[in-house]
């Protein structure tokens, strides 16, 4: 279940805090007691929060550290500390755990409610990219099925841009709908 | 391109966000204005269509991909300040819905990614629009995504410089990880895209016009 909106809002204030503080942990003991201090406070939302920060945060960082790692030893020849890598790698994890966590448990359109400018910005972006993101993928299904071939990097950036036309042009047309349909509920 | 959450320390994120919060402040009270019910809409929309941008991804040869920016391309249509604004909305969504960049990035990621980027290339486009708009696009969104992605090399090379326990990466790492597929990859693609998007614009505003 969702927190009220004034507890949400309490809870996103604390969590903006707690990141800034997750994000100078240089220890490792004290970045490990961190994650297993969120999956304390949020039981019911850590696993899905676990396999989404798996998924998202922690590849990313990986790749980036393997890389560093690897041109520190075969680059510069030297073996490096591994304690920072293993830091960074839990200190991002732990970060995207927390975000996904609190995410999973606030109401963050009810504890958006006292700034409207706010939140109505939120939902009109949120609903409008479902439907454009609909559009480019259709219109690069229809790229791909009218060439005879695998669409080169140019044909895509061609496409690319038709379709960013067509966004804004959509776009345009869909913020003057929406600003009427505000006026005419008194806005 | 952007920095993820966790490596960076509050001695540069915080600082970021006392840059980044005052030119939200005017940019929004810009766009916003007093007559909301008018800009909102536009605001959101153009955010929508600079998120699915991002999400658009162009095939390259060898089996990978890239996406799209498209901040500059904002710039140049709408303004450096709108893409300010756009870019920075784009990545607090994807910092909240999809773990891409993070919150404590965010200061640092706009004036990188939504300011510096589109800044410069709106200024390279001033000089070159009026008399070889399509050249002018094609420089502006190479520069433009190469002054980002320098910015967010900067960035980290700053930050392995004041505490290399933070951040292991040296700055020469970074800049040859970084700028090396930018110059060479990354900033001929989103060219040719700001190019073809914006000789496509300029067509239908002239269809619609005249």
């Amino acid at each position: 279940m969702k927190l009220r909106a004034r507890t949400s809002r309490f809870v996103l204030l604390a969590w903006l805090v707690a990141c800034f503080a997750f994000s100078a942990l240089t220890n490792l003991a004290w970045l490990a007691g961190s994650i297993a201090g969120v999956a304390i406070v949020f039981p019911r939302q850590a696993p899905r929060a676990a396999r989404r920060a798996l998924l998202t945060a922690v590849p990313l960082s990986l790749t980036i550290l393997l890389l560093t790692w690897a041109h520190a030893r075969f680059v510069l020849h030297v073996f490096p500390d591994l304690h920072a890598y293993a830091a960074l790698a839990l200190r991002a994890a732990l970060i995207a755990f927390a975000t996904f966590a609190v995410l999973g448990r606030v109401d963050l359109l009810g504890a958006l409610a006292p700034w409207p400018t706010l939140s109505r910005l939120v939902v009109i972006t949120l609903a409008q990219i479902h439907a454009l993101r609909l559009l480019a993928r259709e219109s690069w299904l229809g790229l791909q099925s009218r060439l005879p071939r695998k669409p080169a990097v140019l044909d895509g950036l061609a496409n690319a841009g038709g379709v960013t036309a067509t966004m804004l042009t959509l776009s345009a047309r869909n913020a003057r709908e929406i600003s009427d349909a505000l006026r005419s509920r008194g806005f | 391109m952007h920095i993820p959450d966790g490596f960076l320390a509050p001695t540069i994120t915080l600082p970021a966000y006392a840059v980044a919060a005052p030119l939200w402040i005017w940019a929004g009270r810009k766009h916003f204005g007093p007559n909301q019910i008018e800009a909102l809409p536009a605001v959101g929309a153009l955010t929508a269509v600079a998120f699915v941008l991002q999400t658009i991804m162009i095939p390259l040869p060898g089996g990978t991909s890239t996406h799209l920016v498209g901040a500059s391309l904002l710039a140049l249509v709408r303004g450096p300040l709108v893409a300010f604004v756009c870019e920075s909305l784009v990545l607090v969504i994807q910092a909240l819905f999809f773990g891409a960049g993070g919150i404590t990035v965010l200061g640092v990621n706009a004036l990188a990614m939504g300011l510096l980027g589109p800044l410069a290339a709106w200024l390279v486009m001033k000089p070159l629009g009026r008399r070889v708009p399509g050249i002018g696009a094609f420089v502006a969104g190479y520069v433009g995504l190469q002054v980002s992605t320098l910015a967010v090399a900067l960035t980290l090379g700053l930050q392995h410089f004041l505490d290399p326990g933070q951040l292991p990466t040296p700055l020469a790492v970074v800049l040859a990880a970084m700028m090396a597929p930018s110059l060479l990859v990354t900033g001929l693609i989103e060219a040719l895209y700001t190019l073809f998007a914006f000789r496509v614009l300029v067509r239908v505003r002239g269809r619609n016009t005249g």
